[in-house]
């Protein structure tokens, strides 16, 4: 460790100059790199709308029980009490005619105009029961069972398919970490093997020197570590760049499905990213390291 | 009276220069008073072969059944044609390459198989070799710093032992120059600055005054026998035999086809330390 923290100075400087023995082939390696992990970055976005969505959608899980027209109000309001009594009903209320008719106003905005088109107000009071998502099934059977409930509509399926989504993405993330992890490994380690065969006669003067193979690997090490990470960094560069031109058009598409905010979403994949990045230098150094049989540096 | 204060003066500066001679007489004599009674009682077995052989993978035969011992604080010369196994003596003493037959044995530790114990072992040898083994692109300062690099010296102290390593090699001015823009001697010098900057127990030259010139040469010699005092063991090969012929606190040990000779033992009589 004393002789690591003395020597920090020569460790950089020979790790500068390992980098510095191939400037155009470590370029394309740092490119190539940093590319990867723009991709892994995507995902991870990708991953993370995927999660944000889901939760949001948890939280805010509710169906509509739409009742008997004939009944009044009263009774409407004690279909109410009784449902919120359900096990698994976190809240429940009664969302007149009108109040739905002006909750369609506010999602569809400049488009509102459509519903000038009907005489008389089209939507149907019912009552707004917000659930736990956990126990939706024993929540649906009890509130179809109540006697007035003509039907339940539920978000079930959205949520399925948003899961399904969000599982794929997850399965896809995975592939990629490891299609990542690989060729990343492979173009450090080639590097650090290249850097070695430059270096050879000087590794085999260290050697002869006593030095011990962690202070002759360190530097390669280093080199290893600082390509992957200047990749990271390209790629989080690149990743902001996505999310400032790319982030608005997003929300356009999916206008009614929250996203996590664009710091939160950059700061999420960002650190991701540099994590990666590190790991990988570490062990592609390691990897290019050990793959070299000591007959090769003689 | 003006005159007669500065002889007044220089008359103290003279005593007290005087006295510094005297004190630094006193601790010299010391010292070797101390270094000598330390050869005499130590006597600890530096190297030690017995029936050491070394052939190639291509069937050369390098050395033939070598033995001998080589205690601490000697200083052994080691003559013979080129392509004796002068330098496949020294190979084997740095772990370089293992003994196909008999046992060696270099700071009580066999020389074969595990390369970390080798590795550990030599940090405590000074080798010089034939052709340098310095690193190109790298200044003459930073070649002696690496050999001292993993042995956990603060850098300020790293910096210190080379400049005066290479002060002492007579390379004092040049410590920033890039090793490739050196003479061959220039380069020879520096490769000895790197061995005798880590203190070494033992050091190995291997032909160290080759593309020297005499003067230079003459200088090396006596740099590298002078670690004698600090009983290191100092083993050099050479072949400049007219370099050497009056040093009388040596063993020469001549090398023919791999078989070793005694030529001329310490202080011109047999040496009971070497045997053969």
């Amino acid at each position: 460790m004393k002789t690591l923290f003395y020597n920090i100075g020569y460790f950089r400087k020979e790790a500068a100059k390992t980098v510095g023995l191939n400037p155009l082939s470590n370029l394309f390696s740092l490119l190539g790199t940093g590319l990867i992990l723009f991709l892994l970055g995507m995902v991870m976005m990708g991953w993370s709308v995927g999660n944000h969505m889901i939760d949001s959608l948890q939280k805010e899980a509710e169906i509509s029980a739409y009742f008997e027209q004939g009944i009044g109000r009263e009774q409407a309001e004690a279909l109410v009490d009784e449902i919120k009594r359900v096990d698994g009903v976190r809240e429940a209320a009664l969302i007149e005619e009108e109040e739905a008719q002006n909750r369609m106003k506010e999602i569809l905005g400049e488009e509102a105009h459509i519903l000038e088109l009907f005489d008389e107000n089209p939507f149907e009071a019912f009552i707004e029961v917000r659930i736990d998502l956990d126990l939706m099934d024993s929540v649906l059977k009890n509130v179809k069972e109540q006697k007035e409930i003509e039907y339940v509509r539920d978000n079930r399926e959205v949520l399925e398919q948003i899961r399904n989504l969000t599982e794929g993405i997850k399965r896809f993330g995975y592939l990629v970490i490891l299609a990542v992890g690989i060729t990343t490994m492979i173009i450090i380690s080639h590097m650090i093997r290249q850097g070695i065969y430059h270096n050879k006669e000087h590794i085999n003067t260290l050697r002869l020197l006593g030095a011990p193979n962690s202070f002759i690997g360190f530097p390669y090490l280093l080199s290893g570590l600082f390509l992957t990470l200047l990749g990271g960094l390209l790629a989080v560069a690149l990743l902001r760049l996505l999310l400032e031109s790319g982030y608005h058009q997003l929300g356009g598409a999916i206008p009614f499905i929250p996203l996590p905010t664009k710091e939160e979403l950059f700061g999420n994949s960002a650190s991701f990213v540099i994590m990666i990045s590190a790991l990988l230098g570490l062990f592609g150094s390691l990897f290019g390291l050990s793959s070299i049989k000591p007959n090769d540096t003689k | 009276m003006n005159s007669l204060a500065k002889e007044r003066r220089a008359m103290g500066v003279s005593m007290n220069s005087l006295a510094r001679e005297r004190r630094a007489f006193g601790r010299i004599a010391k010292a070797a008073i101390l270094q000598d009674l330390c050869q005499k009682s130590t006597g600890i077995s530096m190297i030690e072969a017995n029936g050491v052989s070394l052939r190639y993978k291509d069937g050369t035969e390098a050395l033939k059944k070598v033995t001998l011992t080589i205690k601490q604080g000697e200083l052994v010369y080691i003559t013979g044609p080129s392509g004796s196994g002068k330098t496949s003596f020294l190979k084997l003493l740095m772990g370089m390459e293992q003994p196909t037959g008999g046992t060696l044995r270099v700071f009580n530790h066999p020389m074969n198989g595990n390369e970390r114990k080798i590795r550990k072992l030599r940090r405590k040898i000074g080798p010089v070799f034939q052709e340098f083994k310095l690193i190109e692109g790298r200044t003459v300062l930073e070649n002696v710093m690496i050999g001292i690099r993993f042995l956990g010296i603060s850098p300020k102290k790293m910096k210190e032992e080379a400049v005066n390593a290479l002060h002492k090699v007579g390379l004092g001015h040049k410590i920033y120059s890039k090793v490739e823009n050196l003479s061959w001697g220039e380069a020879q010098r520096v490769a000895i600055a790197r061995a005798v900057i880590r203190k070494p127990a033992l050091i190995l030259a291997d032909e160290p005054t080759g593309n020297l010139d005499h003067e230079n040469a003459v200088h090396i010699l006596k740099l590298l026998t002078s670690f004698t005092n600090s009983n290191t063991t100092v083993i050099i090969t050479t072949h400049a035999t007219h370099l050497i012929e009056n040093e009388e606190n040596a063993t020469f040990l001549r090398v023919n086809a791999g078989e070793f000779t005694i030529e001329r033992s310490r202080n011109g009589g047999y040496d009971e330390d070497i045997i053969l």
